[in-house]
């Protein structure tokens, strides 16, 4: 039966630009805090020169990113309210009090590091793994609570913010080696086995990302109708372009081949790896804020 | 005397699609310029001359188990116990959220306001005793029934025991509290195509 839309209202999207921003920034800072635990939380010496470094980077980035939250807000002045107005049933809720004790944790492990005391560091590493974890995974609960959206509905989220979360991350951190060893250390000389190890981690968080967001996108091709909707809107529709192109091609694919040939284990491959992964990882996350809301749903 | 528990029951097979009722909405609720708190979706169906409109007075559903008020980070959104889904204006932050949860999309931010707004079924008109809500009593067919479902002999219970009725999107689980006699239920779930198409 033919059927034609004459007239509906369509509301204007909830999320937005600032929070593909927002996701991006605590996705990176997140990762990055990950990476510089690895060696003053777990003792892989060969991360020791990216510790310090990366606790500024990941302090600074979640200092910055809850003003595209505020940005976002229709009342930003009553942020309090976020503190006072409690609900255990909201991500956002769980949020407020993440955002504030995490960095304060960075805060406490970067200043212990910086002073030189190797326990206190340790302790204060651990304990913001999990904080670090929940701080960008609660982002991925957000939209798997808004049940309006098929893309949003699915206990997929959390994982797959995590997982890009440590892809940002790790890209981040091997151009912040290439422009440390340039640029900051006496020599000028890379740090090869540093690069390296970052490498293989970006190797493997790619292929772990790549599963997860193409089998994501398959479901939901074989899933009920909105979710039939949403996978054609990514594979042949308006987002085509930035997922199957940026996203996945430009930013996991491509990059994905120049780490993993042997050949090409330079600083110059792997800096122009990791900056398509941070490219590709920003369009993820807009992909995913944007296109989550694309399809009106009345 | 026992809570009552609001509902809505919308009969499709009277309604001439006038917009009475969206235009009465405004009105009666200082609705912001291009915004709507109800609205009366129009879907053709069939090709001339074998033709007909369908029309779907869109409104909140003040849903049983409503999405808004779980995911709002400020208790700002919250069911009163007559089962209306209502927002304080001075709580919200305007995060928005609400209106990413919403299956009906019947939420909005007030552009000067900053705050989510929405269809209450008038409540301070009818917790006042101004009478039904404004669409209910604007319409010149006598389309939307507004009543206690809890009184079982109200009209809208009796009617609704008597007629069949759906709701819209009841997969959602939300528990949608506004009732159609006579939905086109593939007509309610067209919505409009994306710029490329």
């Amino acid at each position: 039966m033919d059927m034609t839309l004459l007239y509906t209202v369509p509301h204007g999207e909830a999320f937005g630009l600032s929070i593909a921003i927002y996701f991006y920034l605590t996705g990176l800072s997140a990762g990055s805090f990950i990476i510089s635990t690895l060696a003053y939380g777990f003792g892989f010496e060969k991360y020791k020169p990216l510790g310090k470094v990366g606790v500024v980077i990941a302090t600074l980035l979640l200092i910055a990113a809850p003003l595209f939250l505020l940005a976002h807000s229709g009342r930003p002045l009553r942020a309090w309210h976020l503190f006072v107005y409690l609900s255990g049933t909201s991500p956002i809720s769980w949020g407020s009090f993440l955002l504030t004790i995490y960095p304060i944790n960075c805060i406490v492990y970067g200043y212990f590091m910086f002073k030189g005391d190797k326990a206190r560091t340790k302790l204060f590493g651990l304990i913001g793994i999990p904080l670090a974890l929940m701080v960008h995974g609660y982002t991925g609960f957000i939209l798997s609570f808004a049940k309006a959206h098929a893309l949003w509905r699915s206990s997929m989220m959390p994982i797959l913010f995590l997982t890009s979360a440590l892809v940002s991350g790790v890209a981040m951190m091997i151009l912040v080696t290439i422009i440390k060893d340039r640029f900051f250390s006496k020599d000028g000389k890379s740090n090869t086995e540093l690069m390296n190890g970052l490498g293989q981690m970006l190797l493997w968080l790619l292929v772990f990302d790549l599963f997860l967001s193409l089998s994501d996108v398959g479901v939901h091709y074989f899933g009920e109708r909105e979710s039939m909707e949403t996978a054609r809107l990514f594979l042949t529709g308006a987002f085509a372009p930035l997922f199957l192109g940026v996203e996945t091609l430009l930013g996991k694919v491509i990059p994905l081949v120049l780490v993993s040939t042997p050949r090409m284990r330079n600083p110059a491959v792997y800096g122009f790896a990791a900056l398509l992964v941070m490219v590709g990882i920003f369009f993820m996350r807009f992909n995913v804020v944007m296109g989550g809301e694309y399809i009106p749903l009345m | 005397m026992a809570e009552k528990q609001y509902g809505f029951l919308i009969d499709l097979r009277k309604c001439i699609g006038c917009r009475t009722c969206q235009v009465a909405c405004k009105a009666e609720n200082d609705v912001p310029l291009g915004q709507y708190r109800t609205w009366v979706k129009e879907v053709e169906k069939g090709t001339y001359p074998k033709v007909r409109r369908h029309f779907i007075p869109v409104l909140c559903n003040q849903c049983g188990e409503s999405a808004c008020t779980t995911v709002c980070p400020v208790q700002a959104t919250y069911a009163l116990p007559n089962g209306i889904v209502y927002i304080d204006p001075h709580r919200c932050i305007g995060c928005g959220y609400c209106m990413a949860a919403c299956p009906y999309a019947v939420r909005f931010i007030h552009p000067t306001r900053g705050v989510a707004e929405k269809c209450d079924w008038c409540w301070p008109r009818v917790r006042d005793g101004y009478g039904p809500p404004a669409c209910a009593s604007a319409c010149p067919t006598g389309v939307m029934l507004f009543g206690d479902l809890a009184d079982p002999d109200s009209p809208i219970a009796r009617a609704l025991a008597r007629e069949s009725v759906a709701v819209l999107k009841p997969e959602s689980g939300n528990r949608p509290q506004v009732f159609y006699a006579g939905l086109d239920d593939e007509a309610s779930r067209l919505v409009p195509h994306g710029p490329e198409e």
